[in-house]
């Protein structure tokens, strides 16, 4: 096509192009330490020591961002929350899952941090059930059924992981949705996905498929490992589910940690409903019977069903024989907190602790450590709004993440009476 | 919102203005102060249209004692629409903050095509037989016809508007085609003469290029234009082609056999009326002779195109004596093609100036230059006499005599090329005989003598000095501005070598090398593995395409690249070319990813958006240079070093960077978008060297790829590329 114009331009000046090539000369293994930059973490301190960055400031501020986006959507009416929720994680198994642009690769990652996220779902949403799905080959498989033990969901994780053949998210939405119909209205029916493929090889249109989804109030969210898709955040969008896609691995715990909290509620869910529930016991240390569960004899540490008396190994389930939800108190306490969560605490520049007039308290309240950095510093700290006590970056993080409830208010609560008469 | 530049209160409905839009309007408002032409541009996705409408119509508010008239041309009926929906919620917003003194008439014009509501019209296929459909209904000897007898079909729409008269007008606002539809449909009006009768009237008239610089039809359409108006070309990087399409005509062997084919018709009736009504024809003949004006008389559903010479160059004579007489004519014009069928014989390329051309008309068929100059209003009069509807059956005999009045005017920036066979399949004979216009400044002058302010805006001008001389213009303001990104959302990428640290490129001694097709082929296999969606792919032509993809199925890497996308192929063939089009949107949409392959010049190059996840990354493979052996490109580029002292060289390389532009801008259409461009050819960095604007950059767009570890190998080189 450009050969009479091609060579006229190109005629005048046929050097060659490589004169300038930045980062062309340096071997593979120097690149990966000037692409990770591992010197620009250290820092010098005032004895001229070489120690690592203190980000711990930094990881407060990110850990804030994220309490003030839930907070924002969670205090400005009292939100109805999903607390028993239905969840189905479907791990894509796929031939991408087996890059290895995340060290080792891509599988290690999802498998270590979804056993992380299990444990901490069942941790903040003991009511709850969760069951597995790989993609592998273009179908859909169930790896365990929806239940509520942590343990038996990362066994079987751990033993299936290999990867091959392509993706189809279709199938899997399919079979999901299928066993999601069953469960009672009651259940907020969620399915988060980790995708790693970049399409999805379907048999027939996906689109009738989210409309299934949507139809069936299932809550559809995706963290992709590779790069947005149209369709994936299609599939979001239409069900409400959120879509994010995953920068490294810390990015990637992250973004997965997110789902453990419980959603609010849909509109359409949200009417008040009794569910009926059993409180078991405990059986006597050392009694022995048939467990309805496993099918098997065992000794001691079992619950009994109030209902129909049978054995149950543990707690939260469904009794097999009356199909009644066993549950215990302190897992309906756990649940509790999330429809009243802690304000968030105020952030108080270091500049007020040299003020004379707050020279009460230099300690933490909850901890009881100085407030103080070693050099003699004032450091960053926070005030709950309610009681004005004063909390150091750890105790605020370990109150709104674990704790749920401030030590401050609860010892004004105790002292009632002296409250009401200082008003 | 509402802000103030200099004196004028800009009134702008959206809450956010980018600064480069801030910029554009103060460039423009001094062009409008000084009452001259400009050449602004900016890349797509900035606001463009909305910069240029809010600016104008508020200046046009803020000086009421002097209304300015807009009209504003796009190259395509669906960016008009886009035009017309900005304007509307621009003209809401104005009249929310002004009241009822903000209101404007804005109408879009278009082809009864797309303008027409009569559905037995409708039903033809093409634009020239709903045209020659339409005449059928409205010409002024059916209607009297059908005063007299009712059985001879007439349009009812039409008649009505007639019938309205004066009163048939547009109450003010702003009317897309559909709206003129809706409104024609409910009053019982044509919205196409509605609409024609309207242009004269309106603050804002959108329409097509060819409606200001094809003189066919700027003579009809746009002749009552008031100075006072404002000229916007958009998306103008190719107005200098638009302009010399509108003058250059081709003749093939079928127009030839068309052309006889009509002259007979035409002699047929010619006979038949001197067997009827012989006063009719001369009644013409004396008209001829009196030199009467042949439009302006005439009601308006007679018109047609009018003369393809500039208006300037029309001879206000009367025809001259030998053609007067309708045989005559006939004769003439048998004469005329049988000597372009003699000359189409030929075994040789030949190449001749139109003089030459005309001195050998005359000397072999006896023509004279002045007869061959008034073929085509001497045509149009013989058939409005003869009382000829179906106008699209003539189309031959009309090119033949638009080819034969361009040839008798313009001595100079023409050529005339006959090449017996296509270059590149010399076994098939397909002679073909161009006139080719070389020089863009002639239609356009009109253009720029009798309006105010022209102004030429595209998201690709660069280099923008080249286009003043192309054009012959002195605008008062050229300006180019760069797009503000707040995030990185382009990652443009020069790449020279491949996998193998060979050069790549498709100069024409390296592209059928096989290391060169293999590199591209694992470029694009990598590529496909890692970007989501939809990838877009331009070769420089159709030839190349299928070659190489050729050698890709052979090597089984098409294969590969089918296992993570599926792949579609633009055709010659426009339908064909909807349908993978179609289905390659579909691809996207549901996640099964595509590939798309197209060629720059193409029809998807220049109209197609890829917008969003239809478009992540685009790859230009090589540098889409023109055919550089084409004759009427030579001839082009030696006119361009004679006159304009352009070299070859700088316009080739210009001309191939606008088109490559044209291409990846493709896939950003807002800011909001994000994507990836890579240049594939050794060539390219060169020349974006070449370019004074380009800056670097060396980060990689956030959120959007992770690049394949090997690639860190290949010889990448982020630019930013001010065009895209």
């Amino acid at each position: 096509m450009n050969n009479g114009g091609g060579k006229r331009i190109n005629g005048g000046t046929e050097e060659d192009d490589d004169e300038d090539d930045v980062n062309g000369d340096l071997d593979a293994w120097e690149r990966t330490y000037t692409d990770e930059r591992s010197w620009e973490s250290l820092q010098e301190d005032e004895s001229g020591l070489l120690r690592p960055i203190d980000n711990k400031a930094l990881y407060h501020s990110q850990y804030r961002r994220r309490l003030r986006s839930l907070s924002s959507i969670a205090t400005a009416a009292r939100i109805q929350k999903g607390l028993i929720r239905y969840l189905y994680v479907v791990i894509d198994l796929s031939r991408a899952a087996s890059e290895m642009d995340f060290r080792p690769s891509r599988i290690a990652v999802i498998a270590k941090h979804v056993e992380a996220f299990i444990r901490e779902f069942f941790d903040q949403n003991p009511l709850s059930q969760v069951g597995l799905v790989t993609i592998k080959d273009g179908v859909a498989y169930c790896l365990t059924d929806l239940g509520g033990s942590p343990e038996s969901h990362i066994k079987a994780l751990m033993n299936k992981l290999e990867c091959s053949g392509d993706s189809s998210l279709q199938n899997a939405l399919d079979l999901i949705d299928g066993y999601l119909n069953q469960i009672p209205s009651y259940g907020h029916r969620e399915v988060l996905i980790l995708y790693s493929a970049l399409s999805t090889c379907d048999p027939g249109d996906i689109m009738e498929t989210i409309q299934k989804c949507k139809k069936s109030k299932i809550r559809c969210s995706v963290i992709g490992l590779a790069a947005e898709m149209f369709i994936c955040k299609h599939l979001c969008q239409e069900t409400g589910g959120i879509y994010t896609v995953a920068l490294d691995e810390s990015h990637f715990k992250e973004l997965i940690l997110e789902h453990a909290p419980p959603p609010p509620a849909i509109a359409e869910f949200a009417i008040a409903n009794l569910i009926k529930m059993g409180f078991p016991q405990r059986a006597a240390e050392g009694s022995m019977s048939i467990c309805s569960c496993h099918k098997e004899a065992k000794v001691g540490a079992g619950y009994t069903c109030p209902r129909c008396k049978a054995r149950v190994c543990e707690l939260p389930t469904e009794c097999c024989i009356c199909g009644l939800t066993l549950v215990s108190s302190p897992h309906l306490a756990r649940s509790y907190h999330h429809l009243f969560p802690i304000a968030p605490f105020d952030e108080v520049p270091p500049s007020h602790l040299n003020d004379p007039n707050n020279k009460l308290q230099r300690n933490c309240f909850g901890c009881q450590q100085s407030l103080l950095n070693p050099g003699n510093k004032p450091g960053l700290f926070v005030v709950c709004p309610n009681c004005k006590r004063r909390f150091c970056l750890d105790c605020d993080i370990y109150i709104h993440e674990s704790l749920h409830n401030c030590p401050g208010c609860e010892s004004f609560r105790h002292s009632k009476p002296v409250i009401s008469n200082e008003e | 919102m509402k802000f103030q530049i200099e004196d004028v209160t800009v009134y702008f409905p959206y809450d956010h203005i980018y600064p480069e839009q801030y910029s554009y309007m103060i460039e423009l408002k001094r062009a409008l102060d000084a009452k001259g032409h400009c050449l602004l541009e900016m890349p797509t996705g900035t606001g463009k249209t909305i910069a240029l409408l809010s600016l104008i119509t508020s200046y046009s508010l803020s000086k009421p004692q002097s209304p300015i008239k807009l009209i504003y041309c796009t190259r395509t009926v669906h960016e008009m629409e886009k035009t017309l929906a900005e304007l509307k919620l621009l003209h809401n917003y104005q009249i929310k903050h002004l009241g009822p003194q903000a209101r404007i008439l804005a109408i879009g014009l278009s082809s009864r095509k797309n303008l027409c509501v009569n559905p037995t019209v409708l039903a033809a296929e093409n634009r020239d037989s709903v045209d020659a459909g339409c005449r059928k209904l409205t010409a002024s000897w059916v209607r009297a016809m059908a005063a007299e007898n009712p059985n001879v079909p007439t349009c009812q729409f039409f008649e009505n508007y007639e019938k309205a008269a004066s009163a048939a007008v547009l109450p003010p606002g702003v009317y897309t085609l559909q709206d003129l539809r809706a409104f024609g449909k409910e009053k019982g009006w044509c919205p196409y003469f509605l609409a024609r009768h309207m242009v004269q009237f309106a603050n804002v008239v959108v329409y097509s290029y060819q409606y200001l610089l094809d003189p066919k039809v700027a003579g009809i359409i746009s002749k009552e234009m008031q100075k006072e108006s404002v000229v916007i070309f958009d998306e103008a990087h190719n107005i200098d082609n638009v302009c010399i399409e509108a003058l250059s005509v081709s003749v093939r062997r079928q127009t030839l056999e068309g052309a006889t084919r009509n002259l007979n018709r035409i002699s047929h009736e010619i006979d038949r009326f001197k067997a009827t009504d012989a006063s009719r024809l001369r009644a013409e003949y004396n008209r001829l002779v009196e030199g009467l004006a042949l439009r302006g008389n005439l009601p308006i559903t007679d018109n047609w195109l009018s003369n393809p010479a500039l208006p300037d160059d029309i001879l206000k004579e009367a025809v001259p004596g030998n053609i007067r007489r309708a045989e005559h004519f006939l004769h003439v014009l048998r004469r005329l093609v049988q000597y372009l069928r003699g000359r189409l014989e030929t075994e040789n390329v030949e190449k001749e100036s139109p003089v030459g051309f005309v001195a050998s008309i005359s000397s072999h068929a006896g023509i004279d230059q002045k007869a061959l100059k008034f073929c085509y209003d001497r045509l149009h009069s013989l058939m409005l006499t003869l009382e000829i509807t179906d106008t699209d059956e003539f189309l031959h005999i009309q090119t033949i005599c638009d080819f034969a009045t361009l040839v008798g005017t313009y001595g100079r920036g023409f050529s005339i090329i006959i090449e017996p066979f296509d270059e590149r399949m010399p076994h098939i004979p397909d002679p073909v005989l161009q006139l080719s216009c070389h020089d863009a400044s002639l239609a356009i002058k009109p253009v720029f003598d009798r309006f105010q302010s022209v102004v030429i805006t595209s998201g690709t001008l660069s280099p923008i000095d080249l286009y003043p001389r192309l054009l012959n213009f002195h605008p008062v303001v050229s300006r180019s501005f760069t797009m503000s990104l707040t995030r990185d959302c382009i990652c443009p990428m020069v790449l020279t070598r491949g996998s193998d640290q060979l050069p790549v490129s498709t100069k024409f001694d390296m592209r059928s090398d096989p290391g060169v097709v293999r590199n591209y082929g694992k470029l694009l296999l990598e590529m496909v593995s890692v970007v989501p969606d939809g990838i877009v792919c331009f070769f420089v032509s159709y030839s190349y395409m299928d070659g190489i993809i050729n050698t890709w199925n052979d090597t089984g890497i098409l294969k590969e690249i089918m296992q993570h996308k599926l792949v579609f192929i633009e055709t010659q063939d426009v339908v064909e070319t909807t349908l993978a089009l179609d289905n390659y949107r579909r691809a996207c949409d549901c996640g099964r990813g595509a590939v798309f392959f197209s060629v720059a010049r193409g029809k998807v190059a220049e109209g197609i958006d890829f917008d969003r996840h239809y478009g992540r990354l685009v790859i230009m493979f090589g540098v889409p240079f023109q055919y550089t052996l084409s004759k009427i490109l030579m001839a082009r580029l030696e006119y361009l070093r004679d006159t304009f002292q352009i070299k070859e060289g700088d316009f080739l390389t210009f001309d191939a960077l606008r088109q490559a532009a044209q291409c990846v801008g493709r896939v950003i259409r807002s800011k909001a978008d994000y994507g990836m461009m890579i240049f594939a050819d050794k060539r390219w960095k060169r020349i974006i060297k070449g370019l004074s604007s380009q800056k670097e950059i060396s980060k990689k767009s956030p959120f959007l790829l992770k690049a394949p570890k090997s690639h860190s190998r290949f010889n990448i080189n982020s630019t930013v590329f001010n065009s895209s």
